[in-house]
């Protein structure tokens, strides 16, 4: 079977469900999720060996004839887009309906059609300008829907924050392409590597795309955006839309000829994002803000592989590059599966209790059990642990890193290096995740809303049970995956041909297997065994003290204080402290705030200088006559001042 | 060329009676005798004197002495005006800066690789001065009519200038600019009118609110 026909479909009931989604919600549901369906199927059948697809259309559009093209890299990526956009619009049927929010959801049903639209038009298609015209929609489409909630301020703000740093990075890709097909005489993309003198221009592709990506300094945006939009746009944005960055990235270093540095460079500033975007997401006292901040750490582990790709490529074609591309490209669907079912989760709390502050959630388990189990299933994927999926790719990647350090070549440093700080994040992960779980599902209510707390409608938890499916069922047959991902790496990089999975990763499928049968096996025994007898229920002992409350349990900022200590350079925690005086003390205070180190020190100081030399430039715009034409003798003056120099020379 | 210079030398004294003038009719006067010399120049400066270079100078005196001077009395009698003027730069430190655009004027023109035949003639200095004059006007004065004697100072200045290419420059550039001129002044003229009834005033600092 070919896979052309079914990106049409695709295409054709994506634009369909943009024209629908104002009126007809129903009708928008059945149409997009058939749309990403039919591009999850298109993808598919390119990964399972169909041939990749190209088409040029005969008509020209901005003067450039239409071409699109889907291979197996693009293919990747648009099989998590295609996954994720139905998904999410099922719960967001559910969560933004149209009873709860009769003014926003029309727009945002129309508004999420576009955006999953214009992220299918930028996988595929294959044409500078068109490309650009995509990703400037797509760019739009995820500012509405943002800003969906638009009445609070925060919300507005975020809105903001991610234009303008969304456009800063379209101003370079503008640049890149501009540059491109100034030296290539043409907007048609494809691949180049031959022609060595287009290496630079890759900087340009990686600040551009790294911002969308949210890797470490450029991640700014990323934080406020994804804790202030509604819960499933949250979703998709961490789990698809940072992709498209990661997508250029790759893409553009598969095409074009990359400088010797960029490995480095990548590798370097990826696990660089890892260490510290987890270590800021352990600090959040948000849940989302905090599920945010660890997106910033995965696509750091997903750029490591990238980075380190490319390290193998330049030095003789390595075969751990191989190892690492293959654990970036899984790590790609296994963070966009596990993170999307974390915001759905998360979004299930915000909507049973109506906050985002883990201070005030706990207990949740008993009032949100379905959420519970599947938040849990995330947990544990992002954090990494075996029996599921997010243990295999970070596995691949260390597997990688760990043959490269042993090759002994100049890249061994940059994988020790990389080893090392992965390592770290992987073990802050884990705690930061024992944080989230004991602080919203364990213990007991920290305050009202989470004791009234009631399970989400079907609607939000059936795309979050496909999702935790998905999660389990890469964690426990990886190989199934093997083939597909095989074919991205050599969608890449053609010198690397698609093989069977290496022993390593059969090896791992079935440990995880037994290791998922045992834990059941384990679970079921000890319920058999212990229910009823274990449910003495009593207060923990607390020295004898006669009145404890749900206040007394360990805060979000308790669990994180020791490594918010250990990071306190690059977090610059704020304290408000008022020790409690006297023998009776009356009141006590301590409130921590994490700021956004990188845009409240570094971003804004540079912009408010930047605005105030720029309104001081302004004064000079008056409006009085006289001095505008002392500007004209004055420049007119210079003028002639510089001929007569240039003259006399 | 001594004819000449003397001339030019003459309506660079007009110059700076310009820059030191209190009064609106005083400036219109001295620009209007401004016009008259120019107009004069071509007479002095041809050899063989045909009807067209005798058209070209009344056309200029007439233009730039009665035509135009009258048109700017008349506004100023329109709008109501009042005659005397408020500068941003006073008249001391505008003579002296009109003082010193002519010497600059004059060591500038030394310095510029001109034809033997310009070389002692005060054309390019006396342009260079009152291109000069006539900015000091425009930024030194608040009055829209102070303004439009600044211009046509300026004006006068890039005359100047053509008078170098005389021989070259076809009669009808001349005239077709001195239209313009004219059309302008009547224009602007019009405009002071329309100002000084929609703002009660004339004073340009005040039109700032237009801006953008």
């Amino acid at each position: 079977m070919r896979a052309g026909p079914w990106l049409v479909l695709a295409l054709a009931a994506l634009t369909l469900s943009a024209v629908a989604g104002r009126r007809w919600p129903r009708t928008w549901l059945v149409l997009i999720v058939a749309g990403g369906a039919a591009a999850a199927a298109a993808s598919v059948l390119v990964l399972s060996g169909a041939p990749g697809w190209e088409w040029r259309g005969a008509f020209r559009i901005g003067g450039e004839a239409l071409h699109l093209r889907l291979d197996a890299l693009s293919a990747v990526f648009l099989a998590l887009v295609g996954v994720l956009g139905g998904a999410g619009a099922v719960y967001a049927h559910g969560y933004w309906s149209d009873a709860q929010y009769p003014a926003s959801a029309p727009r945002g049903r129309a508004w999420w059609s576009v955006l999953v639209l214009s992220m299918t038009l930028v996988l595929t298609l294959s044409n500078g300008l068109h490309f650009l015209v995509a990703w400037e929609s797509f760019a739009i489409a995820a500012f509405f829907l943002i800003t969906l909630d638009g009445g609070a301020r925060a919300v507005r703000s975020a809105g903001w924050l991610y234009l303008a740093a969304s456009h800063a990075g379209t101003l370079a890709l503008f640049a890149f392409f501009a540059l491109l097909s100034a030296r290539t005489g043409s907007w048609d993309l494809g691949p180049m590597n031959a022609q060595a003198a287009l290496a630079p221009l890759f900087w340009l592709a990686l600040f551009g795309f790294g911002v969308k990506a949210g890797l470490f300094p450029l991640h700014v945006w990323l934080p406020s955006a994804h804790a202030n939009a509604p819960s499933h746009v949250s979703a998709i944005m961490s789990g698809a839309a940072i992709k498209m960055g990661v997508y250029g990235i790759l893409r553009f270093s598969g095409w074009l000829p990359v400088p010797n540095a960029a490995g480095w460079v990548v590798i370097g500033f990826g696990a660089v994002s890892a260490l510290l975007g987890i270590a800021f997401a352990f600090a959040q006292g948000d849940l989302k803000r905090l599920l945010a901040y660890c997106s910033v750490e995965n696509v750091g582990i997903i750029l490591v592989g990238v980075g380190g790709a490319m390290l193998a490529s330049t030095a003789g074609d390595a075969v751990w590059g191989r190892l690492l591309l293959a654990g970036a490209l899984l790590h790609v669907w296994n963070h966009g599966l596990f993170k999307g079912l974390l915001f759905m989760g998360a979004g299930s709390v915000l909507h049973a209790t109506g906050t985002r502050e883990l201070s005030r959630l706990g207990g949740l388990w008993r009032r949100l059990p379905w959420t519970s189990l599947m938040f849990a299933v995330g947990v544990l994927a992002v954090a990494g642990l075996p029996p599921l999926n997010g243990f295999v790719s970070e596995w691949l990647v260390y597997l990688g890193l760990f043959d490269a350090v042993t090759s002994r070549g100049p890249s061994a440093w940059a994988a020790i290096f990389a080893a090392l700080l992965l390592g770290t994040a992987g073990a802050l992960a884990l705690a930061s995740f024992v944080k989230v779980g004991a602080t919203v599902f364990l213990g007991a209510p920290r305050g009202p809303a989470a004791a009234k707390a009631h399970e989400s409608g079907r609607a939000m938890l059936a795309p979050m049970g496909a999702l935790a499916a998905l999660c389990v069922t890469l964690g426990l047959a990886p190989t199934l995956a093997w083939p597909a991902i095989a074919r991205g790496v050599a969608a890449w990089h053609p010198a690397w041909p698609a093989t069977a999975a290496p022993l390593a990763l059969q090896a791992i499928g079935g440990a995880q297997l037994a290791l998922a049968t045992l834990l059941i096996a384990g679970a079921i025994v000890a319920w058999h065994q212990w229910r009823g007898k274990l449910a003495r229920r009593a207060l923990t002992w607390d020295c004898g003290y006669a009145v404890p409350t749900a206040r007394m349990q360990y805060s979000s900022a308790s669990f994180a204080g020791i490594v918010t200590g250990w990071f306190r350079w690059i977090l610059w925690p704020r304290l408000a402290l008022r020790r409690p005086r006297g023998l009776l003390p009356a009141r006590a205070l301590r409130l921590e705030r994490i700021p956004e180190t990188v845009l409240e020190l570094v971003i804004a100081p540079v912009g408010a200088l930047f605005l105030q030399t720029a309104s001081g430039a302004r004064r000079l715009q008056h409006g009085s006559l006289q001095a505008y034409i002392l500007y004209v003798v004055v420049a007119l003056a210079a003028l002639g001042a510089m001929v007569l120099e240039a003259g006399a020379r | 060329m001594r004819d000449l210079n003397l001339l030019i030398g003459l309506a660079m004294g007009l110059n700076l009676v310009a820059l030191g003038s209190s009064r609106l009719p005083s400036i219109i006067r001295a620009t209007a005798l401004q016009g008259v010399l120019l107009g004069i120049m071509p007479l002095v400066l041809e050899h063989d004197i045909g009807w067209q270079v005798v058209a070209v100078a009344v056309a200029t005196a007439l233009g730039k002495g009665v035509v135009i001077p009258g048109l700017l009395q008349r506004a100023m009698r329109a709008a109501h005006i009042e005659r005397e003027i408020e500068p941003f730069i006073g008249f001391v430190p505008s003579l002296l800066l009109g003082a010193l655009g002519t010497i600059a004027a004059l060591a500038v023109a030394r310095s510029l690789p001109l034809l033997p035949e310009h070389a002692k003639s005060l054309l390019v200095p006396g342009a260079l001065a009152s291109m000069l004059t006539g900015f000091v006007l425009l930024i030194g004065r608040v009055k829209a009519i102070s303004q439009v004697c600044g211009y046509l100072i300026f004006e006068n200045g890039i005359y100047l200038f053509g008078l170098l290419l005389i021989g070259s420059t076809p009669l009808l550039v001349e005239a077709g600019v001195l239209l313009d001129l004219t059309v302008g002044i009547f224009v602007i003229g019009i405009i002071v009118d329309r100002i000084q009834r929609a703002f009660d005033s004339l004073d340009t600092r005040k039109l700032t609110v237009l801006r953008e």
